[in-house]
């Protein structure tokens, strides 16, 4: 009873109260000065990159440095972050690694074998003419050399050479790999600034419904619930312009991960509007099919797997080991020659099980040829709907949809400013024009990094370890490669 | 308008009104001297008119009369200055042009053609309605009792019509009350429409298609009577109320709409509505005509009280005349107001119905009550909005602040054309932000001022007339002229 008798003198409707207040903006607002670096606290000085690589050197070439940082760079276009990534990116230069490494095995492969020197004492202590123990029947050196026959060191390093051209066309891929990267990342921080601002636009027209509501509430025509949906609005976009921020220095973070330097301060600038024609399908998986490093590698591979079988082939063929020497014979007291060759009998290992492996390998590669090309056909049509479908939504929002809003709400200024439509139904159209300007950064930040992977066959991920050229499977656990 | 522009134009128009003292006397022979001059003391001019008194009725000034009971009592009874040998007053309808007609063995011959028209609200402001021969609404039929009119109707519409004559007791087959009289006048078909008129007094025509009258089909049908209306009147004005729906950003009235945002006086909207004007102590009948879809109007006419002296169909009895400020007029009906004017000024004469008195009423927030905002900033740049203005004024402290409509503009041109008119010269410079909607100004001006704004090619100040009047009669020691406006 005393709960409903307090209920019956709440203040609300029966005496003036002033509108609910608007309420105080979330942690983190008061950051978001759009006049201060992103990063206040973070600002870099001149070159200085703590993080920055120490320099590699191949065959004796220092792989370039990092790039020198001028202290004042403000905006990055994509070029610039494409410059940097080339330079900095450690995958790009793990791949070049991988090439120098199987030109290093290659020639390892076709290094003559040494010879060897033996020194030979026989019978040591068998007894001569009067009964005592002498040096030995002989006591010399001989040398040994296996002649290795059949080509076989000429194959062993054609094949890793034709091992180090499969990692070329993968420091190509890979070299996509980050290219495309760096467009993708640089258009999602691209597309990630853009709706910042809208979203600050979006906030100024909800902090405008707040104060029309509480406008509208000082006029009897707007509910106290209705003031609160107006704050709840105010709050909500508020946290969106918050969420928009955070999310666009994740996209900056990430594009300057994959550029591999240590950039705190800047912004990206550029245009979201694809500027060449829209690509058809037909030309996407032509491009795909014709130019994947991936594929070239694959084929590069298949090569090489010819010449593993034609160097297994040869393996039965027996090597010739000669051994010859010179050595005193101390019973005939006179200085004797010593001779020998062997060859092994391929009489039960003919090689026939390795050969057996190398030539089902070799077929395994040319499926894996024709896997890759299906792959890549699938992923296409995927990257392809995506692209086509992004770009489809984005044409008709700059064709038509933002046009046609940006009129509605220019209208009603105008009909406003004629006494004609209330404030409110300015407001929502002014809302839906930005909101839809905001959809179609959304659709082309899609076409963009969909067009990317299909200029670029596919290919992403520029901070996985670039590929080694051999799939697993393959014959390579010997002492001495072949 | 400085002081000394004041006083120069007092001046000329003072020198103007002297100027037409002269001809003033000998115009009203029968109440010579009736008329203040412009350095005369108006009461004791009225007062020395025998003329001017009827049983303690003024015709010059303010006054009731000794007894209600009187025939003069407010006027009733007391004549205008014509004579009716003279015949009737002429009817005007102020921006509705009349339907001339041609003879053809005694009959009348109307030539009337339902259509689309484009009527102007205001200037500039050009709205979608139906008409009659490019007038919305249509021209007036002023005919004589006992005449018989051949009305020629070709439908210029894209659709059917019918037009009924409202109020003619008259051949059933001519009554035009759609299909259960006649067969629909085809677009481009023409109807032929003839019968006696034994009727006298205030009727009208309009479709009897029920949105085609919501979208503005209506005209008067004025029959003046063999006998002229004793007592007679020296003006006759004839008003047509309307509503319509016009959504902002449109020109196209939506007649299904059961609110309505735009009002219009013989399709004009206040401040373009003419005002009446007519000279002091004229007897002035105005006849009005509600012919909105569902809104009834209640007229009241400031500084005088009228009879109300007949309605739509016939002429009230004298013995049940009503005294009036306010009447209320219901949807298509006719109400006849008759008064002596016997109070100089500009009067107000308005619908009373509060969402009447402007048009297309929008709610007061926004820029226009912010501080230091307005909507061209918006206008200036589309993609990004000036961040809000949330600062008030202290009177923001009071609930239920802002009444008052805020932030309204005139346009240069919209000024421009509202002064343009004859009938409006004179008058204060801020008139327009009154006369708004439903509303027209009665104007009550001595004869030299009358002849000043009518008939005069003379410069006239605004402000001038109105000055000049509370001169002559009112307390100019306390009077402030409306502020100049920059237009
Ligand atoms: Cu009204």
């Amino acid at each position: 009873m005393k709960s409903h008798s307090e209920a019956m003198r709440s203040p609300i409707g029966r005496t003036f109260i002033p509108p609910p207040p608007v309420p105080s903006p979330p942690y983190g607002v008061q950051g978001l000065d759009p006049s201060g670096p992103l990063f206040p606290e973070e600002r870099i000085h001149g070159g200085d990159f703590p993080a920055a690589p120490a320099p590699v050197y191949v065959d004796g070439d220092r792989v370039p440095d990092t790039f020198a940082m001028e202290a004042e760079v403000q905006g990055y276009d994509l070029s610039d972050f494409l410059t940097l990534a080339a330079r900095n990116n450690p995958t790009i230069r793990q791949a070049r690694l991988q090439i120098s490494a199987q030109t290093a095995k290659a020639l390892q492969a076709g290094l003559y074998p040494n010879p060897t020197i033996n020194y030979i004492g026989e019978q040591i202590g068998v007894d001569v003419e009067g009964d005592k123990d002498s040096p030995g029947e002989f006591q010399g050196m001989t040398v040994r050399q296996r002649f290795v026959t059949a080509g076989k060191l000429k194959l062993s390093r054609e094949k890793y050479m034709r091992r180090a051209h499969v990692s070329e066309h993968l420091a190509m891929a890979q070299q996509f790999r980050v290219c495309n990267d760096v467009r993708i990342h640089f258009f999602r921080a691209l597309a990630a600034r853009e709706k910042v601002q809208l979203r600050k636009e979006l906030l100024k027209a909800a902090e405008d419904g707040a104060v029309t509501a509480r406008e509208l509430y000082n006029l009897g025509q707007a509910t106290r619930p209705a003031v609160r949906k107006s704050s709840i609005a105010l709050q909500r976009a508020r946290l969106d312009v918050l969420t928009a921020e955070n999310h666009y220095r994740e996209s900056f973070r990430r594009l300057v991960a994959i550029v591999g330097v240590d950039l705190t301060d800047g912004l990206v600038s550029g245009d979201l509007m694809p500027e060449g024609e829209p690509i058809s399908y037909r030309e996407a998986v032509s491009l795909v099919l014709s130019e994947s490093p991936e594929l070239a590698a694959a084929r590069a591979k298949l090569a090489a797997d010819r010449v593993t079988v034609r160097r297994e082939q040869v393996e039965w063929i027996p090597d010739i080991v000669a051994e010859g020497g010179a050595g005193y014979n101390f019973e005939a007291k006179e200085t004797t020659a010593a001779a020998g060759v062997s060859i092994e009998l391929p009489i039960f290992d003919r090689n026939q099980g390795t050969i057996r492996q190398a030539q089902l390998d070799l077929r395994r590669q040319q499926e894996e040829i024709r896997r890759t090309e299906l792959m890549l056909q699938q992923e296409m049509a995927n990257i392809y709907q995506q692209y086509l479908t992004a770009l489809q939504i984005a044409s008709e929002y700059d064709r038509v949809i933002i046009p046609e809003a940006k009129l509605a709400y220019q209208e009603l200024l105008q009909s406003y400013k004629a006494n004609r439509v209330d404030w409110p139904t300015v407001l929502d159209a002014q809302v839906e024009y930005f909101d839809s300007r905001l959809t179609r950064v959304q659709y082309l930040e899609q076409v963009r990094t969909n067009e990317v992977l299909i200029r670029g066959y596919l290919l992403h991920g520029g901070l996985m370890a670039a590929p080694g050229p051999t799939p697993p499977g393959h014959i390579d656990a010997v002492a001495k490669p072949r | 308008m400085s002081n000394t522009e004041q006083r120069r134009s007092f001046l000329k128009v003072g020198s103007i009104a002297a100027a037409f003292a002269l001809a003033t006397e000998r115009l009203h022979n029968h109440a010579h001297a009736q008329t203040p001059s412009a350095s005369g003391d108006a009461a004791s001019a009225a007062d020395s008119t025998p003329d001017a008194d009827y049983d303690g009725f003024s015709r010059f000034k303010p006054s009731r009369g000794n007894d209600p009971d009187s025939d003069y009592y407010l006027g009733k009874l007391v004549p205008g200055f014509r004579k009716p040998a003279e015949g009737p007053a002429p009817f005007e309808a102020p921006d509705v042009p009349k339907l001339p007609y041609k003879m053809d063995n005694g009959v009348k011959i109307f030539e009337l053609v339902p259509m689309a028209v484009q009527q102007e609200f205001h200037p500039g402001v050009k709205m979608n309605v139906y008409g009659f021969n490019e007038s919305m609404p249509g021209p007036t039929i002023e005919v004589t009792q006992g005449d018989r009119v051949r009305i020629v109707v070709t439908n210029e519409l894209p659709e059917d019509t019918f037009v009924h004559w409202h109020g003619f007791e008259l051949p059933v087959q001519y009554d035009g009350a759609a299909t259960l009289t006649q067969n629909p006048i085809k677009p481009g078909q023409t109807m032929v429409f003839e019968f006696d008129i034994h009727e006298e007094g205030t009727f009208f025509y309009h479709s009897h298609v029920a949105m085609q009258e919501a979208f503005g089909q209506v005209g008067w049908f004025i029959v003046q009577p063999k006998k002229i209306f004793d007592p007679p009147v020296d003006r006759d004005f004839g008003l047509i109320f309307q509503n319509f729906h016009i959504p902002p950003t449109h020109t196209v009235s939506d007649s299904w709409a059961m609110d309505w945002n735009w009002h219009t006086i013989n399709g004009k909207s206040g401040p373009y509505t003419t005002p009446l004007v007519c000279k002091h102590g004229e007897r002035v009948r105005v006849r009005l005509l509600n012919f909105s879809p569902m809104q009834h109007h209640p007229i009241h006419l400031h500084g005088h009280t009228f009879w109300v002296t007949g309605h739509e169909g016939a002429r009230i009895p004298k013995t049940a005349w009503v005294p009036r400020n306010n009447e209320l007029v219901g949807v298509a009906q006719s109400s006849s107001f008759e008064f002596i004017a016997n109070n100089p000024g500009d009067w107000i004469f308005h619908c009373h119905m509060i969402h009447h008195m402007m048009n297309h009423m929008v709610r007061q927030v926004g820029p226009r009550i912010r501080d230091d905002a307005s909507v061209d900033q918006y206008l200036t740049n589309l993609r990004s909005r000036p961040p809000v203005d949330a600062s008030h004024q202290e009177s923001f402290a009071t609930p239920g602040y802002p009444q008052k409509m805020q932030g309204m503009e005139m346009s240069e041109d919209f000024m421009q054309a509202i002064w343009n008119r004859k009938e409006v010269r004179g008058m204060r410079a801020n008139y327009a932000m009154a006369v708004k909607g439903l509303m027209t100004v009665v104007r009550v001006l001595p004869e030299d001022l009358y002849d000043l704004v009518m008939h005069s090619d003379q410069q006239v100040e605004k402000g001038a007339v109105f000055a000049e009047i509370v001169r002559r009669f009112g307390d100019p020691g306390a009077y402030q002229a409306a502020p100049k406006m920059k237009m």
